[in-house]
């Protein structure tokens, strides 16, 4: 059957068959709340918000799980199914501590929402306002069980997104309580922190510290962009109040990270202390003196227009295609990139959801590429994808792993390999040799591969390609962006040179190789294309509004006087 | 085989109760007993499953002969051995007992526990020894499997299950061959039999007793249900806290595959199937199929929604069939003898049986199994063997902690699915739970609602939070701190949770509650309105089982602790302040308080009348004046009636500063104590004593001035200046039987007659022959009369049967001593005669349907009847007011001739005000008191302007300490009343009873448990 007809509310319309009533109804446009359900997760049917009747049924139905017939007919609003829902809502608002007044989540919160569609206004049962604790104990975010709703978005999200099933229920019935792990305080658990659990959280319950009580829904600006912090290239989104990025939550339409992000997406940069580069900043005798652009650029100007083709431009990873190109056309001297070495573009990432066998080769996906990591994880511990891993050093996958071995064992692979009808090889620049060897063996396998930074290929697009590697240059401009220390091939350098000029946000020790410091934008002030690691080009979009020149401004400004 | 050659088997039942009851140690005395006699090879010892009876554990048969011995302990092996195993006789003191008439049953077919019991599906239980697959294919076993592999398709077991019309035993009733059905046309190579045996409800032991008692009925059916629907596995979740299941069930796994009966090709057919045990933790919603199938995955045993169901995609999201234990263990009985053999049995819609673990308050707990349709009334009172001690029957809980109450009213109920859903109780599990009076139906059920809170799971919200707010307001009420809205707030989270839960706990949660509310509304709301528990268990709101029994709250064991000190006044002065009729009650009283003392579970109650009879006897010499507590309010009020309930508002008022003045009808003063309670109960003397003392108060009594006659209400109020009226006019003239020949010279009222005694007027019963029709006091007081006045013979004529006689059993214990002849199951038909009676015809009775008293209904056996002769009839079958008396007055009555009042007792006139047997019916003293001191309250708030009158004051009870060490008098039986000899008595009108002596008083008084201060240690 291609599909099914269904009528709800007098609407009657096709769907696909499997379709659950409440995916039915979005499509014909009826709404039906929900709480406990979630697009990106399993429904469970555990809130009975969404409670609907079916004809020729006993009784409601959830509409979340409940699966279309042909020829069934629905009704989402009839007295029957409005009464049991004003019922649940005033259940939940009996439980536990649900104040909305004094809540972080007022203004965003479902269950209020719902508490106003249905014409909530007071409190029909006694409140039993248990004594719930409030577990401060992890970093970023809270856990206060007075607002939680026992919805388990955040459990099942931990354990089908994340794959990581930190989270679980302790208790049962009234006493039902969110625990991590074997009810251990939420910071000492195996949390990666990846914030999916705060992204999920229908009400106040999970709380990101950070931006608490700093602006309400309807108070703030909210900007697609992408994470630049690896070459997964997680869509994201800035949430924006008075051009300060308050928050960051992933984009639950982006690809690949559908919603996710690591820790270091969500909250790397927020949580970032490095002092910033505001200002230029010029080396005197007496040390470093701020100084207008006018007057560092000038300097630079003059410095490097006599170094001609002594001059070598290093660009980060982290860098934009925009800024890679302006580099490439508008710069002399010879051009490097700073970080990483680049395997191939290849499969997508998306691949991972559907192999049955994974390859992880010298990198630890819970440390890098840790959405990547997420989706090794939930495809072993749900659909029972097996994993093996080759890695001379510890690896954060290993208890999931079929097997683990050193790069010299990679011929123990093809025996568990042979049979996979989806072996995908993971590796980045250090597994990159082992994992040519293992493609020329299993020709069927896919590869998922990421590059150093988070935009080589971007680079590579404009024809940056080249690692650093000493060519006698004695004057540098290096774009660093957000970039660390480099290498010390390029430092060693950097210390013989006659003249280094860095772009850099973060004000970090190692600047002090150079003679003139530039600042940059950080990811949330910048506009730019990227390419991720699967290769496909995205934006990233500033957040908010900056008084830094953009990377292209200032080459093209250097590039202007040369 | 060898063992054809045992002359004697004696089967020891191994199930749980009698395991607990010793049944252990039994086996092993009987099996040394039998080696030291040297009978080994004469006699052997089977340990079994479980009988069923578990009150009477450990119970025994000896076969060939089918002796049944029960509560047999190891040290009654040698005498049991010796006579009955060597010398071939009965012992008769290890023989069941009939509970009323303490004959002996020796014999298993004869015991009635059985007697109505069919047992198909516990057929073995009790039967075969379960540890030993040879005696389960002895009985047939396996014969169903083999006949299913070799003679049956697939379709063909599912169509005999079908046509069977076999009912999912788990509770919810689904059809069992239409589920197998399901799961054999769903998609799939893999497919899974699971068995429920879970089995969760608290007091339900019945799928325990199949584990443990006949393993390989389970095994068998579950491998036919695998070949029906295409399984190769199977799996039993049964509950962790089932050892002994566990341990048999594997022990018969083994041997069946010894036997070629389980495992690889099966009976050598293609056919293959493995069971395995899945230990559960105890979670009762694990009962719960997708609970259950979640359970098994390792998963949090938690339901979800359905669909998709377990039949297209159950345990590891494989088709999969669930059933209860006894679903399946029915299974090979009805292969075996065909599905019209089964569906003969029980009910067309609900065929075969029912196995119930009956519990409670009932004679003969244990496990019953009964055909379907059989009666509730059947299983409590055939089988259960009726209400210990006397009390009466409330409800029956059924289905367990989800299920539902039915009252006296459901007795008649046909015990099968569809029935008791219709009656709000369920099937569930078959828990059989009775209670009596002494069960408060608000504590019940709150009882269950917090056993299901405690075991929702939590996933959905309705459960986990309603289950939890209503167990708030059940709580609240159970507190006296509820209110009516709570009710209304009640039923809405009831209809919330069954509309809105996710399963069958969420859903059926509520039930308990609601049928509570359902057939026992007036219990919540005597909870909520008058904070009182009338069946004195809601701990907040009892102050003592005793106190709370009294109608009129007197607070028994602070004048009990008081007399026991010699403190007579003291303690005299604390029953007054809520019964001024001490002397009278002493006397008269039927002692509500004693059949609710605590003292009475353990040994017999205290002697609570006698205490207080020895008490007031102790001021006779020097009577009580009545102190006035208000001062004087210039206000009348008129009292029409001298009874208990006229002079206790008249006393109460008068000492509020009211002028009372009391209107008698008669000439003497006492209402019904004075000329309806015969002079050997009450003597006037003494009656006396007590209507000065209310005279002493300023109450004028004013004898011969009949309402209706010498004065009106009208008059009252109107002219003669009174304020308010209270109406205390009595119920006092006998109800007529309606059969003809009433009017007969010879045909007296009870009361009238009793009346006219008192007043001299005694009609001569010398040398006649009486017959007294009915079967409460004022008949067993009008037959003790005719005695006393020289009739020759008396009977008693009753519809009934003696334990359903409402008189107080001591009274009749008392007459039949004195010579009254006892007439059962008989009702007049006419009175025979010629201008004067000289036969009464009496029609026999046969008890048919249970009434709401949860008495059977007498019915009339046609052509039974029969005539005795008598000289005189006397009806006492029932009394009414004389409404006459106040007609045109404004004073409306119901239907019943009582009055019709509000709850503050003021009748459809203003100003008048009424009390005792006018509202109540006929009554006790103690109630008419009560009424009084009600309806004092009420007159006084409403001369106060309407505004209510607190007398929390005067209610408020004192704290009387424990002045004695009751470890001393923890043995100490009941004081002996010392009374006349029956031969003695009957032919004098002085008191039967002749008092307590004081150090017995004082010795009875410390029996008393101080139930009021248990919260206060």
């Amino acid at each position: 059957m291609a599909s099914v007809q269904i009528t709800i509310d007098g609407i009657t319309g096709s769907v696909p068959p499997g379709s659950t009533v409440l995916e039915a109804a979005r499509s014909l446009g009826v709404d039906i709340p929900t709480l406990c359900d979630h697009p990106a997760i399993q429904p469970i049917g555990a809130c009975r918000i969404c409670l609907i009747e079916v004809e020729k049924q006993r009784g409601l139905q959830p509409a979340c799980t409940f699966p279309v017939n042909e020829g069934m007919v629905v009704h989402t609003k009839s007295p029957k199914v409005v009464d049991a829902r004003r019922f649940v809502l005033q259940l939940l608002f009996s439980e536990r501590n649900h104040f909305c007044m004094f809540c972080q989540a007022s203004g965003s919160c479902e269950l209020q929402d719902l508490a106003y569609e249905y014409g909530l206004d007071h409190w029909e049962y006694d409140r039993a306002f248990p004594q719930m604790p409030v577990d401060a104990s992890r970093k970023y975010f809270t856990m206060d069980h007075n607002r939680c709703i026992l919805c388990r978005r955040c459990i099942r999200a931990c354990d089908e997104l994340v794959g990581n099933g930190t989270l679980g229920l302790k208790y049962r019935g009234a006493e039902t309580r969110v625990i991590a792990d074997m009810d251990v305080p939420f910071g000492d658990s195996t949390c990666v922190a990846c914030g999916t659990c705060l992204q999920v959280c229908p009400v106040g319950a999970v709380l990101d510290r950070m931006s608490a009580y700093m602006g309400a829904t309807d108070e703030v600006d909210r900007v697609k962009s992408r994470c630049t912090a690896c070459s997964v290239g997680c869509g994201l989104e800035l949430v924006v109040r008075d051009n300060r990025v308050i928050r960051v939550e992933g984009d639950w339409d982006a690809e690949p990270n559908k919603g996710l992000l690591c820790e270091l997406g969500r909250f790397g940069l927020m949580y970032d202390k490095r002092k910033r580069v505001n200002k230029p900043l010029v080396k005197t005798e007496s040390g470093w003196v701020e100084t207008t652009w006018e007057d560092a650029l000038g300097q630079v100007q003059q410095k490097l227009s006599g170094a001609g083709d002594a001059l070598c431009t290093v660009v980060s990873g982290l860098a934009s295609t925009e800024a890679a190109q302006a580099v490439m056309e508008k710069l002399p001297g010879t051009k490097a990139v700073m970080d990483g070495g680049m395997p191939a573009a290849a499969d997508g990432i998306g691949v991972l959801d559907e192999a049955d066998l994974f390859i992880v080769v010298q990198t630890d996906l819970t440390k890098d590429y840790q959405v990547a990591g997420f989706a090794v994880k939930r495809s072993v511990r749900h659909r029972g994808a097996r994993l093996m891993i080759l890695d001379d050093a510890q690896n954060g996958l290993e208890q999931l792993a079929v097997w683990k071995g050193t790069p010299e064992d990679a011929a123990h692979v093809l025996a568990v390999a042979q049979d996979a009808q989806m072996p995908v090889i993971i590796y980045d620049a250090a597994g990159a040799e082992i994992a040519k060897k293992l493609v020329d063996l299993l020709p069927n396998a896919k590869q998922v591969t990421f590059p150093g930074g988070s935009n080589a290929h971007g680079l590579a697009s404009v024809g940056l390609d080249t690692s650093f590697t000493a060519n006698g240059a004695n004057a540098y401009y290096v774009l660093a962006a957000e970039a660390g220390q480099p290498d010390e091939k390029l430092m060693d350098a950097l210390q013989k040179a006659d003249y280094v000029v860095v772009q850099s946000s973060f004000r970090e020790p190692w600047l002090d190789v150079a003679q003139v410091i530039l600042p940059s934008p950080t990811a949330y002030e910048k506009n730019g294309t990227f390419i991720t690691a699967e290769g496909c080009k995205v934006e990233v979009a500033a957040g908010v509004s900056s008084k830094l020149l953009s990377e292209v401004e200032v080459i093209e400004r250097i590039a202007a006087g040369l | 085989m060898a063992d054809s050659l045992y002359r004697a088997n004696v089967l020891v039942c191994g199930g749980t109760g009698c395991t607990a009851s010793g049944s252990q140690p039994l086996m092993e005395a009987l099996k040394s007993e039998i080696v030291r006699r040297g009978l080994e090879g004469e006699v052997r010892v089977v340990e079994t499953g479980c009988r069923g009876f578990c009150a009477m554990g450990p119970v025994m048969i000896v076969y060939p002969e089918g002796i049944f011995y029960c509560q047999v302990q190891a040290e009654d092996v040698p005498e049991l051995v010796e006579e009955t195993l060597v010398k071939g006789r009965v012992v008769e003191r290890l023989t069941y007992k009939e509970p009323l008439t303490h004959q002996a049953v020796p014999f298993y077919k004869d015991i009635p526990f059985y007697g109505k019991q069919l047992r198909v599906c516990l057929r073995n239980c009790g039967l075969i020894n379960p540890e030993n697959i040879d005696e389960y294919i002895a009985q047939g076993g396996y014969e169903a499997l083999g006949k299913a592999l070799a003679e049956m398709t697939p379709d063909g077991v599912i169509d005999e299950v079908k046509r069977s019309g076999l009912r999912g035993r788990g509770g919810a009733g689904f059809l069992v061959g239409l589920k197998w059905e399901f799961a054999r046309k769903a998609r799939g190579d893999v497919k899974y039999i699971v068995c429920n045996a879970d089995e969760g409800d608290p007091g339900a032991f019945m799928d325990r007793s199949i584990l443990e008692g006949d393993p390989h009925a389970l095994l068998e059916g579950m491998i036919i249900a695998g070949y029906a629907i295409g399984a190769k596995e199977g799996y039993i979740y049964c509950r962790a806290e089932y050892p002994l299941a566990i341990e048999r069930l594997k022990l018969a796994i083994e041997q069946a595959h010894e036997y070629g009966l389980m495992g690889e090709r099966i009976l050598d057919t293609d056919f293959s199937f493995e069971i395995y045990i899945k230990e559960g933790a105890g979670a009762f919603v694990c009962g719960e199929e997708t609970a259950l199938i979640a359970s098994i995955e390792g998963k949090r045993g938690e339901p979800r929604p359905r669909p998709p169901f377990p039949a297209v995609s159950g345990l590891w999201g494989k088709p999969t069939n669930n059933n209860n234990v006894k679903s399946y263990a029915n299974i090979p009985q009805i292969i075996a003898n065909g599905a019209e053999w089964f569906s003969a049995i029980g009910e067309p819609r609900s065929p075969g049986t029912a196995i119930f673990a009956l519990t409670g308050k009932v004679e003969n707990t244990g496990l019953v199994e009964v055909p379907m349709g059989i009666t509730m009334g059947e299983i409590v009172f055939d089988i259960g063997g009726g209400i210990p001690k006397n009390k009466q029957f409330k409800a029956v809980q059924t289905g367990g902690p989800l299920g539902g109450c039915v009252p006296a009213s459901g007795l008649n109920l046909k015990v099968d699915f569809d029935s008791l859903r219709e009656a709000g109780a369920v099937m569930g599990s078959g828990g059989m739970i009775v209670v009596d009076e002494d069960t408060c139906m608000v504590e019940f059920s709150k009882y269950f609602l917090t056993f299901a809170t405690a075991e929702s799971c939590g996933k959905c919200v309705p459960c986990r939070v309603g289950g939890r707010r209503m167990l708030e307001i059940l709580t609240r009420i159970t507190e006296g701190k509820g209110t009516m809205e709570d009710l209304d707030t009640i039923e809405e989270i009831a209809k919330g949770m069954a509309n809105a839960s996710i399963c069958a706990l969420g859903q059926l949660t509520p039930g308990p509650v609601l049928s509570a509310l359902r057939y026992f509304r007036e219990e919540f709301v005597a909870h909520i309105v008058e904070k009182r528990c009338p069946a004195g268990a809601c701990k907040s709101l009892v102050r003592s089982p005793c106190v709370n029994a009294c109608p009129a709250g007197v607070d028994v064991p602070s004048y009990i602790s008081l007399v026991s000190e010699g403190k007579y006044a003291e303690a005299l002065e604390v029953h007054r302040e809520r019964n001024p009729f001490a002397l009278s009650c002493g006397r008269v009283c039927p002692a509500f308080c004693e059949q609710r003392c605590r003292r009475g579970e353990l040994d017999q109650p205290i002697a609570i009348r006698q205490i207080k009879r020895f008490m007031a006897d102790q001021e006779l010499e020097n009577p009580w004046t009545p102190a006035r507590k208000e001062p004087k309010k210039g206000k009348k009020v008129a009292v029409i009636g001298s009874g208990p309930a006229g002079l206790t508002s008249a006393l109460r008022l008068a000492q509020w500063g009211y002028d009372v003045t009391v209107h008698e009808a008669l000439p003497v003063a006492g209402g019904m104590m004075a000329v309806g309670i015969p002079e050997y109960r009450l003597p006037k003397d003494i009656l006396n004593i007590e209507i000065d003392n209310v005279r002493r108060a300023g109450v004028e009594i004013v004898l011969n001035s009949r309402l209706g006659r010498d004065i009106t209400i009208d008059q009252l109020l109107d002219s003669d200046g009174y304020d308010a009226v209270v109406l205390a006019i009595g119920a006092q003239i006998s109800r007529a039987m309606r059969v003809s020949g009433e009017d007969l010279e010879g045909v007296l009222g009870g009361t009238e007659f009793l009346q006219d005694v008192t007043l001299g007027k005694a009609p001569d019963m010398a040398g006649k022959r009486v017959a007294v029709v009915g079967g409460g006091n004022t008949a067993i007081d009008a037959a003790r009369t005719a005695m006393r006045l020289g009739a020759s013979e008396v009977h008693l004529v009753y519809r009934r049967t003696r334990d359903a006689m409402p008189a107080q059993e001591l009274e009749v214990e008392e007459a039949v001593e004195e010579g009254l002849k006892l007439h059962f199951l008989v009702n007049p038909s006419r009175i025979m005669g010629n201008g004067k009676v000289e036969g009464l015809e009496l029609v026999s009775q046969e008890l048919g349907d249970f009434d709401n008293s949860a008495r059977r209904r007498p019915q009339p056996i046609e052509g039974s009847e029969f005539v005795l002769p008598v000289d005189v009839v006397i009806e006492a079958i029932g009394q009414s007011t004389d409404v006459g008396c106040a007609d045109g007055c404004g004073v409306s009555f119901n239907r019943n001739t009582t009055v019709e009042v509000n709850k503050e007792l003021c009748t459809t006139r203003e100003g008048v005000f009424a009390a005792g047997d006018a509202v109540l019916g006929p009554a006790t003293v103690v109630e008419a008191v009560a009424q009084g001191n009600q309806v004092a309250v009420a007159v006084d708030s409403y001369l106060q302007d309407g505004e209510p009158v607190s007398k929390e004051e005067w209610l408020a009870y004192g704290s009387v300490p424990l002045t004695w060490n009751m470890e001393g008098y923890a043995e100490a039986g009941r004081e002996e009343m010392p009374v006349q000899a029956p031969e003695v008595r009957r032919n004098n009108w002085k008191e039967v009873e002749l008092g307590f002596a004081r150090e017995a008083c004082h010795e009875e008084c410390k029996r008393c448990l101080r139930c009021d201060l248990e919260d206060k240690f």
